[in-house]
């Protein structure tokens, strides 16, 4: 049924004001409609999280986890290069006792080469849980300041993590390996050649307090002192872990990154004994001048009795 | 619907295309290019807020005029028209593009007005024979001259005569008017057969001639 619309009265219709529904209502349903269909327009911040949230998330978690994984490595790394001298509570029951220790990590890195020194003066019985120590060399300035830097942030580290004195840092941990290495090894029973079996045994020590490891640390910086007289557990214990590094190749390998530029001085036993020697022979002014000179280049060196 | 809809301004209320993103305005201008009312309804149905939007844009005006016409009150005629929108969004889900959206929503504005009819206990519809026999004795008015010259007071003339139509025959004129309905279209949205809905709307139209005829 087709019915012709007036078109006159439609024009006179469509002349009259049209009303309008108020803003209100129209905010109400669209609201509504809106809400109902689960999509409620956000406001600009909504937009602008929805549009970078996405890549700030995946940015932040590559973040974290490369972090993370640096830090791993770090401290892996760390771990390894220490791992002849410092006894932990689960290194032990972790590496196998026929497990080799790795040699390359002084090659990679020399930075990380003089941890193996400081490890070896310690002769810590309790666990530690600080693991791997990364020395900064900022930390580490005012208490080395004659030593190389890599020798100071192995020192310092070390010092920051067992909190004992700075008691050690002139000597550098390479020449104290060569001179270990070149010593008669007063400890047959501590040259087992099994690493594992070493850092078993030093967790197994009993627990010495700081003081007494103080002293006990004392007689290996001052050979001249007691050269013949049984040495002090923690002696023992070093020359252990020297033994164990010279019985793995480690040795060799840090003798030639590290040491070697260091073995063509003297080494502060050789050289005191050089003074001694001066001055049994009589050359008081020289040995003076080289007591001098000695006490320029290892000014935290605690000298021998004789020599004050 | 949608040649009144290109006729009529957009809304105030309604963010022009370029204060959205690129791609919220392309889509809208798509939809609103080729989208017909059903396609929007369905979408709306799946979830597509914007669409009806768009189709709350294309339908706001008429669907308010119809309101305000056949209540009279602004108050009222917003409550329903309120109402009338919110039975449509209720209805997304159940919405089936079998007629035209234009016919489904002028029928629940119809089915509204009923209810605001009985509740009010206004009953005011003229039966169908009422409608008939009433046709048999009009006379074919024609609009005066100066009506013909002040369209806007001829106009204003029209409204004040469409306020005094009965409801039926009111709400088959504003049908054809706003929602461009054809005399089948009226008949489905108020429930009548084709033949009442087209003496309603001949009868409506016959007394605006009327009334636009006579002098003041």
């Amino acid at each position: 049924m087709i019915e012709r619309r007036d078109e006159e009265l439609s024009h006179i219709y469509r002349e009259a004001e049209g009303p309008r529904p108020p803003q209100r209502v129209d905010d109400n349903i669209l609201a509504a409609s809106q809400r109902v269909a689960g999509t409620v327009r956000r406001p600009a911040v909504f937009a602008f999280s929805r549009r970078w949230g996405a890549p700030v998330a995946i940015a932040a978690t590559v973040l974290v986890t490369s972090t993370v994984a640096l830090m791993v490595h770090e401290r892996q790394s760390g771990v390894d290069t220490a791992a002849p001298g410092v006894p932990r509570a689960g290194r032990a029951a972790k590496v196998s006792p026929a497990a080799p220790v790795r040699t390359d990590q002084p090659a990679k890195s020399p930075s990380t080469e003089p941890r193996a020194g400081p490890s070896q003066k310690s002769p810590p019985a309790e666990p530690r849980s600080a693991a791997p120590v990364t020395p900064s060399p900022k930390a580490a300035a005012p208490l080395d300041r004659a030593k190389p830097a890599t020798v100071e942030t192995a020192l310092s580290g070390e010092r920051r993590a067992t909190g004992q004195p700075a008691r050690l840092p002139a000597i550098p941990p390479g020449v104290e390996i060569l001179r270990k290495t070149d010593e008669p090894k007063p400890a047959p029973a501590a040259a087992a050649p099994a690493a594992a079996g070493e850092r078993a045994r030093a967790t197994q020590q009993a627990p010495v307090p700081d003081a007494v490891r103080t002293f006990d640390v004392q007689p290996l910086i001052r050979p001249a002192q007691a050269p013949a007289s049984a040495p002090a557990p923690g002696a023992n214990t070093l020359r252990e872990s020297a033994s164990t590094l010279q019985g793995a190749g480690a040795v060799g390998a840090l003798t030639s990154s590290v040491a070697v530029p260091d073995a063509k001085e003297r080494t502060p036993e050789k050289w005191l004994a050089d003074i001694r020697k001066l001055k049994t022979e009589g050359k008081a002014i020289e040995a003076e001048r080289d007591l001098v000179e000695f006490k320029k280049r290892y000014p935290d060196y605690i000298l021998p009795e004789d020599l004050r | 619907m949608s040649d009144l809809a290109s006729v009529l301004p957009v809304p105030p209320y309604a963010p022009s295309v370029q204060d959205r993103g690129p791609r919220e305005a392309l889509h809208l201008r798509r939809m609103r290019i080729e989208a017909s009312d059903e396609e929007l309804m369905l979408r709306y149905g799946r979830g597509d807020a914007r669409a009806f939007e768009l189709l709350y844009r294309r339908y706001r005006l008429p669907l308010y005029r119809f309101m305000l016409r056949q209540v009279g009150n602004a108050a009222t005629a917003e409550e329903l028209f309120q109402d009338l929108w919110m039975r449509v969004v209720n209805s997304r889900g159940r919405y089936e593009a079998r007629a035209k959206f234009a016919s489904w929503v002028y029928a629940i504005a119809h089915n509204r007005l009923m209810d605001f009819y009985r509740g009010n206990g206004r009953a005011s519809f003229l039966s169908h024979e009422e409608s008939e026999s009433v046709l048999e004795d009009l006379p074919a008015a024609e609009i005066s001259a100066d009506l013909r010259l002040d369209r806007k007071r001829a106009a204003e003339r029209l409204v004040a005569a469409l306020g005094e139509l009965p409801d039926a025959q009111r709400e088959a004129f504003l049908l054809q008017q706003e929602g461009e309905m054809s005399i089948e279209e009226i008949a489905a949205a108020t429930g009548v057969g084709p033949e009442t809905a087209k003496s309603r709307l001949r009868y409506a139209v016959a007394k605006l001639r009327a009334s636009l005829g006579k002098e003041s």
